[in-house]
């Protein structure tokens, strides 16, 4: 059927020098093809159970709870811990060492010798030690300005209100979910062989899920405990709205670049589901209602956004005036036409500015899960064939491959301070990534290698002298300074997406569009930047609870429903 | 103590940037004292021991001189991470049938994980042999036979890599990897040298912070 409609058309993957900019890829926004969706449509499918086998936590609020997760074949274990952390020592930073909540995603069901191991090592994070049997571990914080009044509402029996629910989003944030052998844990090669752990990040947007619950469950207990026989039970409508929050710090833009094959995964199954439905000849009308409805949806969510940090109230300003304007072009455009996602997505490119074109892209693809879902199953990535570096390709092919790949770094002035103003390091003090001022601390000794467009430009001048038939394994020898871009070159000649396109060391660079790009693949939305480094967003916000969890429910639930719009 | 090969990837590729390798021969330590722990081999223990042999001395006086020939350095002894880089750059040679040999090389069961890169590229077994020893990798698997006091030498005169027929008794890797921990504090006292002092500037203004993050 669809094969039929695309026949004799060919829309080509948009060009990795336009979507590896940093302005776009900070303009990304969750898709179908983002984690936490991809996770819950298979929990729905797959009809996932769930059960809570333990909640022993006092009326302090502090215990541990136990949620469990049973797939066909697999059981999967959240253990969590409360605690009762005083507010002084509140904080969403890597170098915080207490947090009001703990957890650890473990692999089955634990026994009570389980339990009592990880209440001695999950609790303070870092500092301890885990195993094989435990998937993540993370630590999440109250928002302090909505749990207290959910709790004195609920305990006086009055539902709390939801604007104040709106305008946070959340009851606790995490502040780190570390997976892929943190800590101890379970490496992912592991478990990447189980199907519901092959697209990326799916421990983690599980463990996520499952602390959505907690939280839900523990105001709850709180409130019973202030309030007595007169506490309300928190309404099913108000807690849908409550996602979980997050806070995301300068570690994940490192990410990104430390992992070009995985990175070029995400980017190019989204361009290639792009593509595919740009190729669509003709639209159903029932394909047409869906998309209209999901961009109405995508307004509303966008209305309900909320950030006072400067750089994104402008980003907002253009997504609701993009939104309008297509809204209003649609008014006037027959998707009925030959070739309607191809036509609109150009009109979009012309008229919409990033914020728009990337909202566009992302909603283009919910009426075609059926074309676009199964390339989740393409996100993962094996670096083994990849890290190797080719060493018989000659240093003339080397050089075409810089030309083309890195032509923008090739053209950048880095003898120019504020084309290298930054530097990238590592702090001792509980190894937080930090970006600093090169000439202005005394970082540079420390500087991690996050700046593939210098680093090219370095390499592509110490070849110029070089004839073009010698093979790279000679020059490596001479100059292994250069092994470490060569080999992202030899990557990016592969990967075309592996490499954000940009200078990531720039006096200008904004680490927050990192950041959104790597968090709107989880499937975050409503980022709210809180400096040009770190980022709060909300996941699962409007999300089923494991309990409401099935196949109608699973999917579209990060679109706010119309009707809430009160 | 078991630690997930993540860790003691994460952990050999800081400690080898802190004995002042280049960022790319750090990435090749990491892969390759990983690919050792997965089959139980002392690649950490080994890697300390040659960090702390080669502590910030240029690389180019522990490589080969030339690619042609026997693989000798200027310095006298070759460096293994160094030399089995250029032999896993160099795969399509033995594919031809030439033999690669190195001469005088520190630690040579650190050349080991390199010959697995280049039985991936070559598609066939690759095998490394000094002494008595003899390992052969189609990349994914390895045969081990030697002594362990040769496999785990801090120097082998000759060392020698080539093509070779196929596997006989493999070993599949595992997925965790045991370490002493004075290896581990070996490791990471090299490691640490690529961490910046804390700064009072550094806390507030590195990481982005001054907002509130307690609301």
């Amino acid at each position: 059927m669809t094969q039929e409609r695309q026949a004799g058309r060919h829309v080509p993957l948009r060009d990795p020098r336009d979507v590896m900019r940093l302005a776009r890829l900070g303009a990304l926004h969750q898709s179908r093809l983002s984690f936490m969706r991809i996770l819950t449509r298979r929990m729905a499918r797959e009809n996932w159970r769930f059960n809570r086998t333990a909640f022993e936590i006092n009326t302090q609020g502090v215990g541990h709870a136990v949620y469990t997760a049973h797939t066909p074949t697999r059981s999967y274990s959240l253990v969590a811990f409360a605690h009762d952390l005083p507010p002084e020592q509140r904080s969403d930073r890597v170098i915080a060492t207490a947090w009001d909540a703990t957890f650890t995603l473990f692999d089955g069901v634990p026994t009570a010798d389980d339990i009592t191991r990880l209440s001695q090592n999950v609790p303070l994070q870092e500092a301890g030690r885990v195993s094989q049997t435990e998937l993540s571990v993370s630590r999440a914080n109250r928002s302090v300005r909505l749990w207290e009044h959910v709790v004195a509402s609920l305990a006086a029996g009055d539902q709390p209100d939801m604007a104040r629910i709106k305008a946070v989003g959340y009851l606790m944030r995490t502040t780190a979910v570390y997976g892929s052998g943190k800590l101890g844990a379970a490496d992912r090669e592991m478990i990447a062989d189980r199907p519901e752990f092959n697209p990326p990040f799916q421990v983690e947007m599980l463990s996520v899920f499952l602390t959505r619950a907690f939280v839900r469950d523990l105001v709850q207990h709180m409130a019973n405990t202030r309030g007595g026989d007169q506490t309300a039970t928190l309404d099913g409508n108000i807690s849908r709205h409550m996602g979980i929050g997050n806070s995301t710090g300068l570690g994940m833009a490192p990410f990104l670049l430390n992992h070009p094959v995985l990175f070029n995964n995400w980017v190019a199954a989204r361009e290639e589901a792009l593509a595919r439905v740009r190729a669509i000849k003709a639209a159903r009308d029932g394909e047409i209602t869906l998309f209209e409805q999901m961009l109405d949806r995508s307004a509303l969510s966008a209305q309900q956004w909320h950030s006072d940090h400067p750089i994104q109230i402008k980003k907002l300003a253009q997504l609701r005036a993009d939104l309008d304007q297509l809204r209003a072009h649609l008014d006037s455009t027959d998707l009925r036409a030959p070739d309607p996602w191809d036509t609109l997505y150009l009109w979009a490119e012309a008229n919409l500015s990033l914020e728009g074109q990337e909202c566009l892209a992302s909603l283009l693809l919910e009426p075609y899960g059926a074309l676009v879902d199964e390339l989740s199953e393409h996100m993962a990535a094996d670096n083994t064939p990849t890290f190797r570096i080719a060493g018989a390709m000659t240093l003339g092919a080397l050089r075409g491959i810089l030309e083309t790949d890195y032509g923008w770094a090739l053209n950048t002035d880095w003898s120019a301070p504020e084309n290298r103003a930054r530097a990238w390091y590592v702090s001792e003090e509980k190894l937080e990534p930090r970006l600093g001022d090169r000439f202005k601390e005394a970082i540079e000794d420390y500087e991690q290698p996050l700046a593939p467009g210098r680093d090219a430009a370095t390499l592509f001048a110490a070849i110029a002298h070089w004839p073009d038939d010698t093979p790279v394994a000679e020059f490596l020898l001479r100059h292994p300074e250069h092994r470490h871009i060569l080999r992202r070159a030899q990557i990016v000649n592969r990967a075309p997406y592996a490499e954000i396109r940009d200078n990531t060391i720039a006096e200008t660079v904004l680490p927050i569009d990192m950041l959104r790009c790597k968090l709107a693949f989880f499937g975050a939305s409503h980022f709210d930047p809180r400096s040009d480094r770190w980022v709060r967003i909300c996941m699962y916000g409007g999300a089923p609870f494991p309990e409401d969890l099935c196949p109608d429910t699973a999917d579209t639930w990060v679109y706010p429903q119309l009707e809430d719009d009160t | 103590m078991t630690f997930s090969l993540n860790e003691i990837e994460a952990m050999s590729k800081r400690a080898a940037r802190g004995a002042g390798l280049p960022w790319g021969l750090c990435e090749e330590a990491a892969k390759g004292t990983r690919w050792l722990a997965s089959f139980g081999l002392p690649g950490p223990a080994l890697l300390a021991d040659l960090l702390e042999l080669n502590d910030r001395l240029p690389p180019v006086d522990l490589s080969p001189i030339s690619l042609s020939g026997d693989w000798r350095a200027p310095a006298g002894r070759l460096s293994p991470l160094i030399a089995g880089s250029a032999m896993s750059d160099s795969a399509m040679r033995m594919d031809q049938g030439d033999t690669i040999t190195m001469v005088n090389v520190s630690f040579p069961l650190l050349v080991v994980p390199f010959a697995s890169g280049a039985a991936l590229r070559l598609q066939g077994a690759v095998t490394v042999e000094w002494g008595d020893v003899h390992l052969t990798t189609d990349g994914l698997n390895l045969c081990i036979q030697g002594p362990d006091a040769a496999l785990n030498a801090a120097h082998a005169n000759s060392l020698r890599c080539f093509a070779s027929a196929g596997m006989t008794a493999p070993k599949a890797p595992v997925v965790r990897g045991t370490l002493d921990s004075d290896v581990a504090a070996r490791l990471n006292a090299f490691a640490h040298r690529t961490y910046a002092p804390a700064t009072e500037q550094s806390r507030l203004l590195g990481a982005g912070a001054g907002l509130s993050d307690n609301d």
